[in-house]
């Protein structure tokens, strides 16, 4: 991972993880940059957030570089730690996660969707690398149609909850998250205004990220490691939500915004449980 | 004090509120959900939350979340829901994150039969999780009244040792309506000899000291001091490694934080007529060993030197009751026989151990004399088709 | 007292068998016994087979378990036939006609007709009232155990609504033990 701006390292990340371990070319950093951008605008400082990551390259590259506290759940599973740690921070700590797309959308589906549905307040960014690519390149439930993996020889053809006119945002949604936003690597500033909007979100709050990765997906599908291809392979197929067409698979921008449409998690249980113990009622 | 015909589920309840407890995270299942139900409703009312999780992996980790943040958290299952805890049970361990998990056994493999009890997670809750590499702390109490006492004990040694702890009880236990002595006040939680120990947060940088010492607070977020944990093999400063040198560091950690202090929970077992050097000595925990207890008064009365040993305390497995070679039998309530298999290490190796279970129902006074009276002439255990002894 | 007092009451779910143990036990309890009770039943809530194994004793309990009651309460004939041979000869079983149609006139024990049902059906019109009719009885046959006193007011505790009428359906059963 490259980050050009030395200053946003030494005030929020921890020197001893950069430069990470991810493959030249790797994606992840811009993803993480966007993010740590994003903080950076708003003013906050590295004591304001907790920062959870999950399994697989997102998770993993992204561990321990906040300068402030951080954990790791086990695949899938960090939205539940973080409903429970929500219940027992101050409201003013915000949480993020980085996590992958095998671990949010997979494994961590149902996790994600009750974290959604109490709208407990916490960014998710979810880096999407197309796959399993820590495993060494399997498809995963966002990979495109038709994709070559390792585990997709002929081309992905599954139905996937990005095909046929589905797209994941649309469980989000209806699981009840207020913010959703969408955005490939090259989104540049467009990404860190969303992503400001989704740390702001008293509630939960999601942001899709896809990037590219040229070591395993990029080489089984396009056959070359060159980043440059995958790069514009992720760019061809993005356009913004109201540009978007047939061919688009990724539609980018903020797809929903319901910020203080109901009341937030812990807030809503922490008076919940303040009532019943002053009044013995509801 | 107060008294109260109560189940157990209650006194649980009311042991983790004193112990500190205000938060729980559970999913509804037979014949753990009234003590779910209770802590619905004595949570509030004490300032704490209850969550109801979107199944028990989700639930153990919503605990975690809740006690990385700094709460004393609990969650309570049943075998179907306890094998739902293995993923987030090796997260608490690696992190060394305290929590009370509560197993009320029933029978099976799978759903089973639902409102009997049984004894098939004695291994299980040895190693809830893959991996090995450390060790865990089992308290199986036999009575509502002990399992206030051990959910409180829990908590103590779960501060104490950084760690989840189970206490395993059974569908009597739960279930069952006993006649429960609550505590009111501090000076009489002690009087009860009730322990606690106050959740401290650990201020790092070293927050994984390869060291087997006690009384290290836990990793906080939220405190500022830069906390890490990982479900990797950490660093003393949680930093994640792959490395082999650190993973043995971490082992030795896990391991013998438990082993070198057993001091602290390996008085917890009960002892009768054991000191005339029983010829028979018969070796249960939860509710069995309640009608043993009777059984073996029943069996002194008439002449027959039988003595009981109760385990509280089950895993780390307390060897040392095992030194003399006598007649062991153990009454359990599974089939396959679980118990025995341990004692049959623990015992010399010329002792004889004996293995009589049932599942679903407890044993019969009459069946455990007919038992004792035979391992005491020598005759085996006998029984037909589908009940041979394999033992 | 005994050492251990066992009393078992059986029928079917949804007659109030648990509630009946758990009046005699709290009264126990506030007499300073200790107490215990087992319940088991199958996995639906009304309609199976309900049983209450409640232990009174001065001393610690063991074994929770009722092998040879002394009061055997049976309201169902299926319960009846179930459990009718665990009573000792100086047990007693209390049983509703209504449900217990048969008695075992080969029993050692003693039998105890208590016709709840119909009692209730006289004097309230109304079945529901037919276990505080029951435990009227229990109270009498219990009467150099627990202070009768003590197990009505741990029934109006236990069932907290039409308390006179359940105080009055107590009294009916206790006077016709009497």
């Amino acid at each position: 991972m490259q980050y050009s701006s030395a200053t946003l390292i030494d005030k929020y990340l921890r020197t001893r993880k950069i430069p990470s371990t991810a493959c030249s070319g790797c994606g992840l950093g811009i993803n993480h940059k966007v993010v740590v951008q994003a903080i950076d605008e708003l003013g906050l400082e590295p004591n304001d957030i907790i920062w959870g990551t999950s399994i697989g390259c997102a998770g993993r590259q992204t561990f321990a570089t906040w300068k402030g506290d951080g954990f790791a759940g086990t695949h899938g599973r960090v939205y539940a730690i973080a409903r429970g740690l929500r219940i027992a921070l101050p409201p003013e700590k915000k949480i993020i996660c980085t996590v992958g797309d095998g671990d949010a959308f997979g494994i961590g589906l149902m996790h994600l969707i009750h974290s959604a549905r109490s709208n407990a307040d916490m960014t998710i960014i979810v880096n999407d690398n197309l796959g399993y690519q820590s495993t060494g390149g399997q498809f995963g439930f966002t990979t495109p149609q038709g994709a070559h993996t390792d585990s997709s020889p002929y081309g992905m053809f599954e139905h996937n909850l990005m095909s046929e006119g589905m797209d994941v945002m649309h469980i989000l949604k209806g699981a009840g998250a207020t913010f959703l936003a969408r955005h490939v690597a090259m989104d540049g500033q467009r990404a860190v205004e969303s992503v400001k909007r989704a740390i702001l979100n008293p509630g939960f709050s999601l942001v899709h990220m896809p990037y590219p990765c040229p070591t395993n997906f990029a080489s089984r599908e396009l056959g070359s490691r060159n980043q440059v291809n995958i790069y514009r392979w992720i760019k061809e197929r993005a356009k913004p939500l109201e540009e978007a067409d047939e061919n688009t698979v990724w539609a980018t921008g903020v797809w929903h915004d319901a910020t203080g449409s109901r009341p937030e998690f812990s807030e809503h249980v922490w008076a919940s449980v303040n009532k019943i113990r002053k009044t013995g009622a509801l | 004090m107060k008294r109260f015909l109560e189940t157990g589920n209650f006194a649980i309840t009311e042991g983790a509120i004193l112990a500190g407890c205000r938060f729980f995270c559970g999913y509804p299942i037979t014949p753990a959900t009234e003590l779910a139900e209770a802590m619905s409703k004595r949570l509030p009312q004490e300032g704490g939350v209850y969550l109801q999780a979107e199944d028990e992996c989700g639930a153990m980790h919503v605990c975690i979340g809740a006690s990385l943040g700094g709460m004393k958290a609990m969650t309570a299952t049943s075998g179907p829901g306890y094998i739902l805890y293995a993923d987030p049970f090796g997260w608490a361990l690696g992190c060394e994150m305290p929590l009370v998990v509560v197993n009320s056994g029933r029978v099976g493999p799978v759903s089973g039969i639902t409102g009997a009890p049984g004894q098939g997670e004695f291994y299980l809750t040895r190693y809830p999780t893959q991996g090995g590499n450390f060790e865990c702390i089992t308290l199986a109490p036999n009575s509502a009244q002990e399992a206030m006492a051990m959910v409180v004990e829990a908590f103590y040694l779960a501060e104490r040792f950084r760690m989840p702890i189970t206490v395993l009880g059974d569908q009597l236990i739960t279930d069952g309506f006993e006649d429960i002595t609550v505590p009111e006040n501090e000076d009489e939680m002690k009087e009860m000899g009730f322990r606690t120990w106050p959740r401290g947060s650990c201020a790092g940088p070293n927050f994984y000291p390869f060291t087997d010492d006690l009384d290290i607070p836990p990793v906080q977020m939220g405190s500022g001091a830069g906390g890490l944990c990982s479900d990797w093999t950490p660093t003393v400063e949680g930093y994640d490694i792959e490395e082999v040198e650190a993973h043995h560091k971490h082992a030795y950690r896990l391991i013998y934080k438990v082993r070198n202090h057993r001091d602290l929970f390996n008085h917890l077992y009960e002892k009768k007529y054991m000191d005339d050097d029983p010829d028979l000595v018969v070796v249960s925990y939860g509710t069995p060993s309640r009608v043993v207890n009777t059984a073996v008064d029943k069996a002194r009365s008439l002449g027959m030197k039988v003595g009981a040993l109760r385990l509280i305390n089950l895993w780390p497995f307390p060897d040392e009751h095992f030194t003399r070679k006598t007649k062991y039998l153990t009454v359990e309530l599974n089939w396959d026989g679980q118990l025995v298999r341990e004692v049959q290490r623990a015992a010399p190796k010329d002792a004889a151990v004996h293995f009589l279970g049932t599942c679903g129902d407890l044993p019969t006074i009459p069946d455990l004399l007919e038992n004792f009276e035979k391992l005491l002439k020598n005759q085996p255990l006998e029984r037909k088709g589908w009940e041979l002894e394999a033992w | 007292m005994k050492d251990r007092l066992e009393i078992v009451a059986s029928g079917f779910g949804g007659q109030g068998v648990v509630r009946l143990g758990q009046v005699l036990g709290e009264a126990a309890v506030k007499e300073g016994l200790r107490v215990t009770m087992l319940k088991s039943h199958g996995t639906e809530m009304r309609g199976g087979y309900v049983r209450a194994q409640v232990v009174l004793s001065p001393k610690t309990i063991d074994s929770p378990m009722c092998e040879n009651p002394d009061f055997f309460i049976a309201l169902s004939s299926a319960a009846y036939n179930r459990f009718k041979d665990t009573v000792p000869e100086d047990g007693v079983i209390l049983f509703d006609p209504a449900f217990v149609e048969e008695i075992d006139e080969k029993l050692a024990c003693t039998h105890r007709e208590l016709p709840a049902k119909q009692l209730a059906m006289d004097n309230f019109g109304r079945p529901i009232f037919s276990n505080s009719i029951a435990l009227g009885a229990m109270a009498k046959l219990l009467e150099n155990e627990l202070d009768k006193e003590v197990i009505l007011e741990s029934l109006l505790e236990i069932i907290p609504k039409f308390h006179d009428k359940n105080r009055e359906a107590f009294q009916v059963g206790y006077d016709y033990m009497s």
